[in-house]
């Protein structure tokens, strides 16, 4: 008897519509304004995407108070490197006791974003900075050095098409 | 009321015929675009947002420049409406490929008998019951002349739509055998079954209004359903109207019945094989179907071009002869507007069903028109047929 009322009277179907329209209200109220998101989707390319904390972007040398990369050339990080993509030849400086990288190589187009080579640095000199929009138009642009737009000491300058941080 | 030439009744009748289509080809690609965000929205999500990139198209200008001030853009509702643009586009200019071993003659024609066919019902559709507007006297041929809100309201017009309702299953038919193909095949097969089964549901759920008004006539049955009908007989009307929603999204092969398409099983079902605008006149007539029988549950059970549905509108009317009289008129009169507006909330209903109930298995589809659909038809005639008697 319950089974046949429940077979003659659509309860089933009215939770479901009852479910699905609060969503539509909701995200048709929310929409246009956005202060409390009620859709799950982000709007990414023109809100920027959030990121977890732990997120492995791109290798990014940190630098010590006189602006100079806290790299001494141990070359752990490059050992550590599953694709070998680092390349480190090292100098001296004046006044600095360590080692100082005179070239410090970073193929992109191979590196997995592993994070190896943070764990293999003694130095906090290496960091895995939150960029993700790496794509570029030239594949020189993947070739990392200590010089030039595309360096490893400061983040990638973003490319024309994402206009996220143009505001 | 002046005598009318011949000549003047058929201009009459063509403003009548382009005013329908233009509300057709309003309706139907709003209704296109409506699904599209209306099913983002039910599942959480924005449904369109931008057209091919975000660099173009107008809306896409305007919102990056509403995005570029820091702010969510107000045409956020309608982003994405130029998109139709480009669906109409697509339509028209993609290749249209034959298959090598179709037949030709059929395959052609089969589209065009499936839109003709929903097309073709919305002449006996009255939108307002008498005069629709009247023509000033200053226009030259028809001055003074009424226009009536249907094209041809004739006295079998239930008949005529649920014949022209049936011509439309040979398009899928037709589409499905011409394709050469096997799994358009199923599909129009499937669709032969489905449809014939849920012809019976459906045409018993009419009845109900039609018993009560004692007409055939779409207006006449519309204005009786709204106005002279008792309190008690809303119980008819209302399971009729749920039923009669049921067989509707059957016949127009909506979501939780669309076994003819069957995505996941039969590729496309019976439009596989087609390609460009003969693709797009699918697609149409199964939007403007969706308009028809939203336009006949709002008619024969939703108060037609009255405000309250259900027949509650003569039940009420008497009690509210104390408004002011522009309220009254606003209240107790029919517009088309009432009309219309009906129409696009059923047609929000379609999507919103769409948007939460799953597929029928096929046997399942079968199972619910046969085993119990048409049992509570004949339940709620039975009701309906109590409610004449006591009338």
């Amino acid at each position: 008897m319950k089974k046949l009322l429940r077979t003659l009277i659509p309860f089933d179907i009215a939770k479901g519509l009852s479910i699905t329209g609060t969503y539509f209200v909701k995200v048709f109220l929310t929409a246009n304004r956005a202060k409390v998101k009620q859709h799950v989707v982000s709007e990414y390319p023109e809100v920027p995407a959030p990121l977890e904390p732990r997120f492995r972007g791109r290798v990014q040398l940190t630098l010590d108070e006189v602006g100079d990369p806290k790299c001494v050339c141990c070359n752990a990080c490059a050992k550590a490197c599953p694709t070998g993509v680092i390349t480190i030849e090292g100098g001296k400086k004046e006044g600095r006791k360590t080692r100082i990288p005179t070239r410090w190589d970073y193929e992109m187009e191979r590196c997995v974003f592993c994070g190896y080579c943070v764990e293999a640095c003694s130095f906090d000199a290496i960091k895995l900075n939150d960029q993700f929009e790496l794509a570029a138009y030239d594949r020189e642009d993947f070739s990392l050095g200590l010089h030039g737009a595309h360096n490893v000491l400061e983040p990638s300058p973003v490319g024309k098409f994402s206009y996220s941080d143009e505001a | 009321m002046p005598t009318i030439s011949l000549t003047q009744s058929l201009l009459i009748s063509l403003i009548q015929c382009v005013l329908v289509v233009v509300f057709i080809f309003v309706v139907v690609p709003l209704t296109v675009f409506a699904e599209r965000k209306v099913l983002g929205y039910l599942q959480q999500r924005l449904g369109s947002t931008r057209i091919a990139g975000s660099h173009t198209g107008l809306t896409g200008v305007l919102n990056r420049g509403m995005w570029t001030l820091g702010k969510v853009p107000v045409f956020s509702y309608f982003r994405g409406l130029p998109g139709l643009v480009g669906d109409v586009l697509k339509m028209l200019l993609k290749e249209d490929i034959v298959p090598a071993k179709a037949d030709k003659f059929v395959f052609w024609i089969a589209p065009a008998i499936s839109f003709v066919a929903s097309v073709v019902v919305f002449a006996t559709i009255s939108f307002v019951p008498g005069t629709f507007f009247t023509f000033p006297h200053w226009v030259p041929v028809l001055g003074g002349l009424p226009v009536t809100g249907g094209i041809a309201d004739v006295n079998v017009g239930l008949l005529w739509i649920l014949g022209m309702a049936t011509v439309g299953v040979y398009g899928i038919v037709l589409a499905g055998w011409a394709s050469n193909s096997k799994y358009p095949l199923l599909g129009g097969l499937r669709s032969a079954a489905q449809m014939v089964s849920y012809e019976v549901p459906l045409t018993l759920s009419l009845l109900v209004p039609v018993l009560i008004s004692g007409s055939l006539k779409f207006s006449e049955m519309s204005k009786a359903m709204a106005l002279d009908v008792p309190i008690w007989a809303v119980f008819p009307q209302l399971f009729g109207f749920l039923i009669y929603l049921t067989c509707g999204f059957a016949e127009t092969n909506r979501v939780p019945f669309d076994m003819p398409e069957a995505e996941n099983e039969l590729v496309a079902g019976f439009h596989t094989e087609y390609s460009g605008m003969k693709f797009g006149f699918f697609y149409l007539a199964e939007y403007v179907n969706m308009t028809v029988v939203s336009a006949m549950a709002a008619g024969f059970f939703l108060g037609g071009s009255w405000l309250l549905p259900f027949g509650l509108q003569g039940v009420i009317n008497p009690y509210l002869t104390w408004l002011p009289s522009w309220l009254l008129t606003l209240l107790c009169e029919p517009h088309a507007a009432f009309f219309a507006l009906k129409i696009i909330f059923l047609l929000f209903v379609f999507i919103w069903v769409r948007g939460t109930i799953p597929r029928y298995r096929y046997d399942q589809v079968m199972a619910v028109a046969w085993k119990y659909l048409i049992p509570l038809t004949l339940v709620n005639l039975v009701l309906a047929a109590a409610v004449r008697l006591a009338m």
